[in-house]
């Protein structure tokens, strides 16, 4: 009778060493550890708030604030509540988030597209303002923007440029458009004008690539949208005033304020002088590493096709450089938002700004809380935006 | 037999415009009529920037700012009465710089590669060459100078001890680490000598302790978080995850902010977490969660094959990832490490927000304390932003040498 030696018998893995025991193990011991870790942490803070008497909670923010705030797009008083001046703030540090996304872009593509230039100077240039401004610590370039702009002359005996451009060392006005009673009808007419031009041009081209004959749909489009536009304008005009007049700045009253015109106030224009050159010169960098990772073959092909240089680019490389540009472009943008958090140093009112300021009355824990989860809010809706256009990319082109 | 293609004799020079100086200007500067355009007003714009700047720089700039502030840019008020009452302290950052040139000369004589001799002697020279500032023996004394003359001894007792020695990178490295933490006990003052208080550090030696401290730190915990997202396991993935993206969304200074208002909570009030290792550690887990994306995009990029093989050839999981796939990985995103490490040194300026005298603070403060020296800040800031740039342009060409000489896109 053959009988197997037990020693033989397979008796599967030990327990110690079987995978998914490793696995779960893994898993529950840190998981036990870093929630044991956070409970500590916020119970030494829940003791300490309690033996120390320190203010917490949220019912601050329905207090008065009772504090101006130095810029406002809209309207805000001093009797104004906590949350409320928390949402000037948030409004901002939008302000200066959209303006220097849409300023560094431009500048970022001049300076990426100059890099690559055939022309021996102007890459050099280029160069020299990307290892520049890459490489200085933005808080440095802001405070010599900020201390440059204070060396200005005050308002009082500042100076006029070109006639009627005021620059002094609290900020810079210039003529700007300002709207009277029927310029908000004319802003709406004047949409609808924008949709009708685009409503124009859709059909001309269908008819264009129907029929085969010339529609002229680009020019078409922007008269029938420049016809209602123009048209709803006067209109609006033949009641009394135009909807909009040219507002010019000048100096008002005993201490000759700037009134009248559109005046950037100094913290404002610093933050955006200095993000958009410091994240200019990081797009820069994307555009140019872009705009080299299209095959050298593809622009040598449409050159052969007929294509000008131009064309070339803005038909060829450009679409195929985006998908490459696009998803490193807009973590720049979540920076650039992130870093207008240094507008304390220039004297701008933006959220963290203002929040540190509310740290004296309020409680800080509290007030950071809510600015971080602003900030975060912000960033998981530029990664919506890049993610929705990695999906869309995807679709069309890929 | 192959019939000659053209006689030689025949053959004519190329144009002379075309080779040479003037081919080489007509084809970089005047390729076209509107190249040609671009030429003449860039170059009309540099001339122009170029006399101003110079006129500015040499003629109408003050520099005497930066020569009043002088030693407080290295070191802070870590010398004042306030920081070390009835002591000279100055001595201490300097025996730490001389650790530091010490093993940059060690890293010379260890690898023998040229970037870190340029850079060895680089700083050592430079080190040297501040004992000849033009300061009165008063402000400067020969003690100071001597020490700083000392770095060129330090830095070839360092690539001697490298090269007689059979010294391994591994004992460089734990020799660096025991270095680090003896100059931070060194500043702080060791046992039997007197403690000088973090609140004075200050200085480019705060922006530089801070920007070691965090680099080292927050390479090997962003590689742990980089693997933790890519893990398997929902459990650590989440927290990894959860972990990055907080970080990654708020800015620095709101951290830092939190960080001088909770910890003070969290901690018995005798906890020894001072503010400068607040600072590090608030930096260093800010930098980590970039790095650690930085990270998990070299290991996307990874070719799957290559763990594929790893495991065929029976190695394990750990093995597979410490010995084939990280090393593929980090040499394939040095450029994004690189400037993450730029990131991080210019991050350091931003602790003026919890009341650190880093460099930049030094001299905003000494503007706002004294108005009178109002018209002189653009000098300040424009040394400032010179001081920064060298160490950040200096970092960038140690990467690209390093990136060369990895072979990094040349397989």
């Amino acid at each position: 009778m053959a009988q197997l030696p037990r020693t033989l018998t397979y008796q599967g893995i030990p327990v110690w060493r079987h995978l998914l025991v490793i696995q779960w193990t893994t898993q529950i011991v840190s998981a036990i550890v870093v929630v044991a870790l956070v409970v500590w942490f916020f119970a030494n803070i829940g003791g300490a708030i309690q033996d120390r008497d320190i203010p917490y909670g949220f019912s601050f923010l329905s207090r008065e604030y009772q504090t101006p705030i130095g810029d406002h797009l809209i309207p805000y008083e001093s009797s104004d509540t906590f949350l409320y001046a928390l949402f000037v703030a948030t409004t901002n540090t939008v302000v200066v988030a959209v303006a220097g996304v849409i300023l560094a872009t431009l500048l970022g593509i001049v300076i990426g597209v100059a890099r690559l230039s055939g022309n021996w100077l102007v890459s050099k240039l280029a160069l020299v303002y990307v290892e520049f401004f890459r490489n200085v610590p933005l808080l440095v370039q802001l405070l010599f923007w900020f201390y440059l702009m204070l060396t200005l002359p005050t308002v009082r005996d500042g100076h006029v440029v070109a006639g009627r451009i005021y620059v002094n060392n609290s900020g810079i006005s210039i003529p700007w458009l300002s709207g009277s009673g029927g310029a908000l009808t004319w802003l709406a007419l004047a949409g609808a004008a924008v949709v009708i031009g685009v409503v124009v041009h859709r059909l001309l081209v269908r008819r264009e690539v129907e029929t085969g004959r010339a529609s002229y749909p680009l020019m078409a489009g922007f008269a029938a949208a420049f016809v209602v536009g123009a048209v709803s304008w006067l209109a609006i005009g033949a009641g009394g005033e135009a909807p909009f007049v040219i507002s010019l700045p000048g100096p008002e009253g005993r201490f000759g304020r700037i009134a009248g015109g559109f005046t950037i106030r100094a913290g404002l224009l610093v933050l955006l002088i200095g993000l958009v050159m410091y994240t200019a010169a990081f797009i820069a960098e994307i555009v140019r590493a872009g705009i080299q990772s299209v095959v050298r073959g593809q622009v040598e092909a449409s050159r052969a096709l007929g294509l000008s240089p131009l064309e070339a680019l803005r038909h060829v490389v450009f679409p195929q450089a985006l998908r490459v540009i696009i998803p490193p472009t807009i973590s720049q943008y979540l920076n650039l938002t992130k870093n207008s958090s240094l507008g304390g140093a220039v004297g701008y009112a933006e959220l963290t700004n203002v929040g540190i300021t509310m740290t004296q009355t309020a409680p800080a824990v509290s007030i950071f809380i809510l600015i971080m989860l602003v900030y975060l809010a912000t960033s998981l809706t530029w990664s919506l935006i890049g993610n929705l256009y990695n999906r869309y990319v995807g679709f069309s082109w890929g | 037999m192959s019939p000659e293609p053209y006689d030689r004799d025949l053959t004519l020079p190329p144009p002379r415009l075309s080779v040479g100086a003037a081919g080489w200007v007509r084809a970089n500067l005047f390729g076209t009529w509107y190249d040609g355009v671009l030429t003449l007003v860039c170059a009309a714009a540099l001339a122009l920037a170029l006399w101003f700047g110079l006129v500015w720089v040499f003629r109408d700039a003050d520099w005497g700012v930066v020569a009043t502030l002088g030693g407080n840019f290295a070191i802070g008020q870590y010398n004042t009465e306030a920081a070390c009452p009835g002591k000279n302290c100055f001595w201490r950052p300097q025996v730490v710089l001389l650790l530091v040139t010490m093993f940059l000369g060690m890293s010379w004589g260890l690898t023998k590669s040229g970037i870190a001799r340029t850079v060895a002697i680089l700083v050592a020279s430079a080190a040297a060459a501040f004992a000849f500032l033009p300061y009165s023996m008063e402000k400067m004394g020969m003690d100071v100078r001597v020490l700083l003359l000392a770095n060129a001894p330090a830095l070839g007792a360092g690539w001697a001890i490298a090269r007689h020695t059979s010294m391994s990178v591994r004992w460089f490295i734990i020799l660096g680490v025991a270095a680090f933490l003896l100059s931070l006990g060194l500043l702080r003052g060791l046992p039997g000598m007197q403690p000088v208080p973090t609140i004075y550090w200050g200085g480019l030696m705060l922006n530089l302790l801070l920007a070691v401290g965090g680099i080292a730190a927050s390479l090997p915990i962003g590689v742990a978080l980089a693997l933790g997202r890519r893990s398997r396991l929902p459990v650590v993935k989440v927290m990894c995850v959860t972990f990055i993206e907080v970080f990654r969304g708020v800015p620095l200074i709101t951290l830092l902010f939190m960080s001088q208002v909770l910890v003070p909570l969290a901690f018995p009030e005798d906890f020894p977490l001072n503010s400068v290792a607040r600072a590090g550690i608030i930096i260093t887990l800010f930098s980590a969660a970039y790095m650690a994306e930085n990270v998990r995009g070299g290991l996307q990029a990874l070719d799957p094959g290559q763990m594929e093989a790893a495991r065929a050839l029976g190695l394990a999981a750990w093995q597979t990832t410490l010995l084939i796939s990280l090393p593929q990985a980090l040499r394939n995103v040095i450029p994004a490490i690189a400037g993450q490490f730029i990131g991080l040194f210019k991050d350091t300026s931003l602790v003026y927000i919890i009341g650190m005298l880093d460099v930049v603070e030094i001299g905003r403060a000494f503007i706002l304390g004294n108005p009178e020296y109002l018209e002189n800040a653009r000098e300040l800031f424009v040394f400032l932003a010179l001081v920064f740039w060298i160490f950040t342009y200096g970092m960038s060409y140690v990467s690209r040498r390093i990136e060369y000489h990895l072979g990094v896109g040349k397989r």
